[in-house]
């Protein structure tokens, strides 16, 4: 069990940027759409057979004719001076019933994408997810980035619409990154690579819907392009947010009108920084969280 | 162990050519466990290797199962006469390609297996009056042309519905076509309101197929005796409850019974076969 190369591109100190699934797809469908744009060549993938149980069987006259595995593939482009190698895992390799992988297997997966990195001297990578936020669904997301170096602190600083854990209220530069996009970066580190992971913000209310987030995959690759210092035309993401917008609204439309009111009050959140009072109080955003679960509890028990 | 694999083998059985029958012990109508378990009482099967369970059962308890606490296990049993090894199994919850290679790994390394039978259960909205059928998936054009003489449904299209995910059966027949073993899946649909008991005609359904392709010459007046049983209590209980009948008339015509219908002709039929138990 390993990588697999199909072929072997020369390439000089590439980036690479990498994404699992996680809470509305948002890393995911960033590099997606960057691989779609760049059209981006496969060069690789990690063979799947311990990772993850088959996702697919297709039977044809009585014959067992193929099964199919969530592939982890290795894909390249040079544009613009720059060499950039993505990343897609299809799945996590997470236990049955889980979305995130963890442990030895979440582990291994993490080294096999670090080992390519090193391979072929990648100077830096790049991870991306969700960051599940006090926001609403009409303000555009920011991206929350968190550096494993001390060192890219300043850079990131420049970036557009991007805070650092430390900017966001309450959280006094704390945190956490469930499964692979955040464990690659806390190995990258280990293994001596600088790495950033970009989580485009999702609203609260949002998190527990089977629906993807583009508008947050948009915010992700505006800054992964400028750090990047690419041009990508992100009209694609626009289309895609507008479908996923009206069922978002229908489902708002659905929550019930006293808890609506409240997380409609999201949408006039300025961004405060840490010293000063934010335009929604501590007891206010209790609330509203409050709310909200019970919204999803009840919904939950109805079916 | 054997080849990195966690296989325990106690005694290594001689064997040149073996059949290699599987079944799992939870499917519906517990079909995997009696069948394998009827080859090893009537075949008398002993059981030489099992596979540790660390990796791939969940080990923070034990559930329990009519009164008695169970522990999860795989184990094989060979009934050297025939050249047959018979594993019976629960399903893994983690870990299922180490745990499907170990099984072939013991079915190759040790007992020279040729060829590999899995049985499985599905859900039939059929009455129970109506004659079983046998469907069977292969993983050659050999396999199932060898399995041509033999009354089976072989012709099955299916391709894995979105948010579904192949079954464990369907793994191992993947990854024993990957070994050069020839393999069949054998699916039996079982009448929904015997899917939670037992099905004795379903088990027979396999085990006569076996019996006839694997030559073991078994006597079946006593799975015979356990299917007129099953049949005059299911009859017992049209005659007592005039709407369970109606549902089971309903079905004999090919008609599907609402939601709630089903519920309660399973929970009639299940209290009744539980009571007589």
């Amino acid at each position: 069990m390993g990588i697999r190369l199909h072929q072997e591109p020369q390439l000089e100190n590439p980036i690479l940027v990498a994404s699992w699934p996680g809470i509305g797809n948002i890393g995911l469908i960033a590099v997606e759409t960057l691989r779609e744009l760049l059209e981006a060549e496969e060069f690789g993938e990690i063979e799947p057979w311990d990772f993850f149980y088959p996702k697919l069987v297709s039977i044809r006259k009585g014959v067992l004719e193929y099964l199919e595995f969530p592939r982890s593939k290795f894909y390249f482009k040079r544009v613009e001076g720059k060499e950039i190698i993505l990343f897609i895992g299809e799945e996590q390799p997470a236990e049955a019933g889980r979305m995130y992988a963890q442990g030895r297997k979440a582990y291994h997966m993490a080294n096999l994408v670090l080992d390519v990195a090193e391979k072929f001297r990648c100077c830096r990578i790049y991870t991306s997810g969700a960051a599940v936020a006090l926001t609403h669904h009409t303000i555009k997301p920011r991206v929350w980035a968190v550096p494993n170096s001390e060192r890219l602190i300043p850079e990131i600083r420049e970036y557009g619409n991007t805070v650092l854990m430390s900017d966001i209220e309450g959280r006094g530069g704390q945190g956490n990154i469930t499964g692979l996009n955040g464990l690659l970066l806390g190995v990258a580190k280990k293994r001596g690579f600088e790495a950033i992971c970009l989580m485009g913000e999702i609203p609260v209310y949002l998190q527990g819907l089977p629906l993807s987030y583009p508008k947050a995959s948009k915010s992700v690759l505006e800054v992964l392009s400028h750090s990047l210092r690419i041009e990508v035309n992100l009209d694609k993401l626009d289309e895609l947010d507008q479908k996923v917008e009206r069922r978002i609204e229908e489902f708002y439309q659905q929550i019930p009108t006293e808890v609506r009111g409240q997380l409609d009050r999201l949408k006039h959140v300025a961004y405060a920084q840490p010293a000063e009072p934010g335009p929604i109080t501590e007891e206010e955003e209790k609330r509203i969280m409050e709310d909200v679960e019970k919204f999803f509890k009840k919904r939950g028990e109805e079916g | 162990m054997s080849q990195g694999y966690p296989i325990k083998i106690y005694k290594e059985p001689d064997l040149r050519r073996s059949s290699l029958v599987m079944g799992w012990s939870s499917d519906m109508g517990y079909l995997g466990q009696k069948v394998t378990g009827y080859l090893n009482r009537k075949l008398k099967g002993e059981e030489f290797a099992e596979i540790e369970p660390e990796d791939f059962f969940s080990l923070g308890g034990v559930a329990i199962e009519g009164n008695l606490a169970q522990f999860s296990e795989g184990k094989f049993y060979v009934c050297q006469e025939y050249e047959l090894v018979v594993f019976q199994s629960d399903s893994p919850g983690a870990e299922w390609y180490k745990f499907l290679n170990s099984v072939l790994d013991v079915a190759e390394h040790h007992c020279q297996v040729k060829e590999l039978y899995i049985l499985g259960a599905m859900v039939s909205f059929s009455a129970h009056t109506a004659p079983r059928e046998l469907l069977a998936v292969v993983n050659s054009a050999e396999m199932k042309s060898a399995l041509s003489q033999y009354e089976l449904s072989r012709d099955m299209d299916y391709q894995t519905p979105p948010g579904g995910r192949p079954t464990l059966n369907a793994f191992l027949l993947w990854l024993a076509k990957g070994r050069n073993i020839p393999g069949a899946t054998l699916w039996v649909p079982i009448p929904f309101y015997l899917a939670a008991m037992q099905d004795a005609q379903a088990q027979k359904k396999v085990l006569s197929f076996l019996n006839e392709r694997l030559d073991l010459q078994i006597d079946f007046s006593d799975l015979d005796q356990e299917i007129r049983e099953q049949n005059e209590q299911l009859a017992q209980v049209r005659s007592r409850f005039p709407q369970i009948n109606d549902y089971i008339n309903r079905l004999e015509s090919n008609l599907m019974l609402s939601e709630e219908e089903n519920g309660e002709l399973i929970k009639k039929i299940e209290d009744f076969l539980r009571e007589g138990d």
